[in-house]
């Protein structure tokens, strides 16, 4: 991928209600937990947005050989690392999607093609999408995930993506929407505002 | 123009910046229920304020804050609550999760395409929004001063806008001065006497039981206040006196003195005092016994010191005992005592407080120092308004058949009121028969008292108009909302009045219930009611001469 650097991986399998990349060796900041990434769809009318909620790494037989032997050779190492033959593999959960100029909070009509390229969503860009918090029910409603670590993260993102000083307002007015609807469950709202008020103080 | 625009000519324009939150519930009976926008502290609120519901369909509704209650979503929140050491956490719950609310009692609701204030119908639909009334809304409900409407205070917080009562209204129907001591009963009774006399709409017969109304009155900070005589010096407003030592003693200015003859007073008149002197049924009965065998000058013979064979006479015939004749002429030496009380026949006292009351002269009776003597005061308002009624009757009866002119609408002030009217004595005495009557012959009471719970149900249920200052005893403050329809979340209100000069005012007299700040009663009301003082009434007088010399 190294023609083209704003490339993270490619689609190699999707659903509307999400997608999975590979690529072939991670670099340090890509890609991450919570990331906001978009994926292109109906021939390059819509990008489908995703944020990413899982990385796999899997092992094949020379790994589980190298990592049994006593000492891996810094060669050994940085081939199993950087170059693998198994690629690297992120799951992303769709969280809305965008047609022309605009934003929408629910899912895609069509999934990504096969191969569609992934890409990390711009500063600019994700402001504007998490103007509006219509996203936060997408991800709370994702079943068998990790939702509020999920959501925590994305909220980081979204806020470390704003100006310095309008960080802590951003994180203020999210955790109020997700307060709304986590107040049936006290106990998982506490642990969630929890989170999210580590991350607002690193954030500022 | 526009509906729009005639409603925001009547109400100003709409301050969307200072919504408060939205209707979120409630009934017409119970009121709304306002859940308030997480940017408002609900610790800047305050029960008494009045704001107004948006209605969607255009309708505007005017209520007032009668509760402010914390809400959550959750109900376990209460047992679950966060981590409070946590600002952030705790900024997150406070809005959606854990909000302020308000209660609102609707008082008046306003149409669309008119202005009319119209009393509450329905309720606004879910979600209307919620703004804090301006000062232009409620200055609008309770319209501008005038010939017969008085200026008695402000509302809560709203030192621009003028509370006027409407003194026709006012003097109506009965009405009521209630509050603990010391709230300002005595100064607001003298305030709205004030309206009444330069109004001219009645005269007032006073009781002034602790010479609060004739003359100046001093506070416990030792500061003078203007009596009504001295508000009107034009012989709109007599002080007749019973005690002319104290009154002369005050440097009060006296029109006449009272003195009751002994032979005027009536079994009916002892009666009254039947609780206060402690006569017992028997003896209540051998009053009337007494005057028609004693004739005229009965007191005067019971109260003769040498056993007289007129009263030996009685006992022998066996009607009476003598036990009962004992027990009657030792509880009448209270007679002797009160010295405004005379031998003979009296004077022309009534017939003339009679004649200045209907020529729309008011009358200030001062009790000097028989106002510390309740049976005195009952003794006297009793006597005085028993007579003056029946003349009152005859004259309103006189013009009903065309012979004679209505007269003057008459206020009769009475204060320790439930004295006069609590449930035993109520059905029978004058001031219940006045009360009830309504304003059938042109009398009507104002009556001022601390513990509105002990007057008759029936009697307090007939006053039109409450001026009600901080109760805290709870049967009072029931009595007072008594018979008043959807005004019940107001005790709350009551309950938390300021100890002095905060008064609720609602019924006949005003158009929707009002919490107000009474109006100072100080040099600029003196000047109000047409008193110059000091430098006003110098410069007054140089006006005066450069018209009189200029050109
Ligand atoms: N409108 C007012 N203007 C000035 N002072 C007032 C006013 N109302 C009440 N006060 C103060 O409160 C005190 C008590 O008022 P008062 O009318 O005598 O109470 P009450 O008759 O209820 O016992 C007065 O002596 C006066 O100092
Ligand atoms: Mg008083």
């Amino acid at each position: 991928m190294a023609g083209d650097p704003t490339l993270i991986g490619r689609v190699t399998r999707s659903s509307t209600l999400g997608f999975v990349g590979a690529l072939k060796s991670p670099e340090p900041e890509i890609p991450v937990f919570g990331m906001f990434c978009k994926c292109e769809a109906q021939r390059g009318k819509s990008d489908v947005l995703g944020v990413i909620y899982n990385i796999n790494i899997e092992d094949d037989d020379l790994t589980r050989q190298i990592a049994a032997a006593e000492r891996p050779t810094e060669e050994e190492l940085a081939d199993q690392q950087y170059v693998r033959q198994i690629p690297i593999e992120f799951e992303a959960l769709a969280v809305g999607y965008r047609l022309t100029e605009a934003y929408f909070y629910t899912l895609p009509p069509q999934p990504p093609l096969a191969l569609a390229p992934i890409r990390p969503m711009k500063s600019d860009e994700i402001v504007q999408f998490t103007n509006q918090f219509e996203f936060i029910p997408l991800i709370l409603s994702a079943s068998n995930l990790p939702v509020d670590a999920l959501l925590a993260a994305c909220l980081r993102k979204a806020s470390v993506a704003r100006p310095r000083q309008e960080r802590q307002n951003f994180l203020l007015e999210a955790g109020r929407y997700c307060a709304k609807l986590l107040s049936h469950d006290l106990p998982r709202m506490d642990s969630f505002l929890r989170i999210l008020c580590f991350e607002e103080k690193s954030a500022i | 123009m526009s509906e729009e625009s005639t409603l925001d000519e009547f109400l100003g324009p709409k301050l969307t910046n200072t919504q408060m939150g939205i209707v979120v519930g409630g009934s017409l009976s119970s009121g709304l229920e306002v859940k308030i926008n997480s940017k408002l502290s609900i610790e800047r609120l305050a029960v008494g304020r009045y704001v107004v519901v948006e209605g969607r369909s255009g309708r505007r509704f005017f209520g007032l804050i009668t509760d402010i209650s914390l809400g959550s979503i959750n109900p376990d929140m209460q047992r679950r609550p966060p981590d409070s050491s946590e600002e952030f956490v705790t900024q997150v719950y406070s809005s959606e999760v854990a909000f302020g609310s308000i209660h609102v009692s609707p008082m008046l609701m306003i149409d669309e395409d008119d202005d009319e204030l119209r009393p509450i119908k329905t309720i606004p639909t879910h979600f209307s929004p919620v703004v804090e009334a301006s000062a232009a809304d409620v200055a609008r409900v309770f319209g501008e001063e005038d010939e017969t409407h008085f200026y008695v205070g402000t509302p809560l917080e709203m030192e621009t806008v003028q509370v006027n009562l409407d003194l026709s209204r006012f003097v109506e129907r009965s009405s009521g001065i209630f509050g603990k001591s010391g709230t300002g009963k005595s100064f607001i009774t003298r305030t709205v006497l004030s309206g009444v006399i330069k109004s001219r709409l009645a005269s007032a017969l006073i009781f002034d039981m602790h010479n609060d109304y004739g003359w100046s009155v001093r506070d416990e900070t030792g500061r003078e206040f203007k009596g009504l005589r001295q508000l009107f010096t034009d012989g709109r407003v007599s002080v007749v006196t019973l005690d002319e030592d104290t009154s002369r003693a005050r440097g009060s200015k006296i029109d006449r003195v009272l003195k009751i003859g002994y032979g005027q007073i009536q079994p009916e008149d002892v009666e009254m005092l039947s609780g206060l002197l402690g006569l017992s049924d028997v003896q209540v009965g051998a009053l009337y016994y007494l005057r028609r065998r004693l004739g005229k000058d009965w007191i005067s013979k019971l109260l003769q010191e040498d056993d007289s064979s007129e009263l030996q006479g009685l006992l022998e015939d066996g009607r009476i005992i003598a036990g009962t004749l004992g027990a009657i002429q030792r509880k009448f030496e209270f007679f002797r005592r009160m010295d405004f009380l005379v031998p003979g026949e009296g004077d022309d006292a009534l017939e003339d407080i009679f004649r200045r009351l209907t020529s729309g002269t008011s009358v200030v009776l001062e009790f000097g120092r028989f106002g510390d003597t309740l049976a005195a005061y009952v003794l006297v308002a009793n006597y005085l308004t028993r007579r003056i009624h029946r003349r009152y009757v005859h004259m309103k009866n006189k013009a009903a058949g065309g012979k004679e002119e209505q007269p003057k609408p008459l206020v009769i002030v009475i204060e320790e009121a439930h004295k006069f009217l609590d449930p035993t004595i109520a059905s029978h005495t004058i001031f219940g028969n006045i009360a009830r009557e309504l304003r059938k012959y042109n009398v009507t009471l104002l009556i001022v008292d601390q513990r509105p719970s002990a007057i008759d149900d029936e009697v307090m249920s007939q006053i039109g108009t409450r001026v009600t200052c901080l109760l805290d005893n709870e049967a009072d403050i029931r009595a007072v909302f008594s018979g008043v329809s959807g005004v019940s979340a107001l005790r709350e209100v009551l309950a938390r009045l300021d100890t002095r000069q905060q008064a609720i005012i609602l019924g006949h007299a005003v158009p929707m219930p009002v919490v107000v700040r009474t109006r100072d009663y100080d040099e600029n009301f003196y000047a109000s009611i047409g008193v110059l003082e000091g430098n006003a009434l110098r410069d007054g007088a140089i006006q005066g001469s450069e018209t009189l010399f200029g050109d």
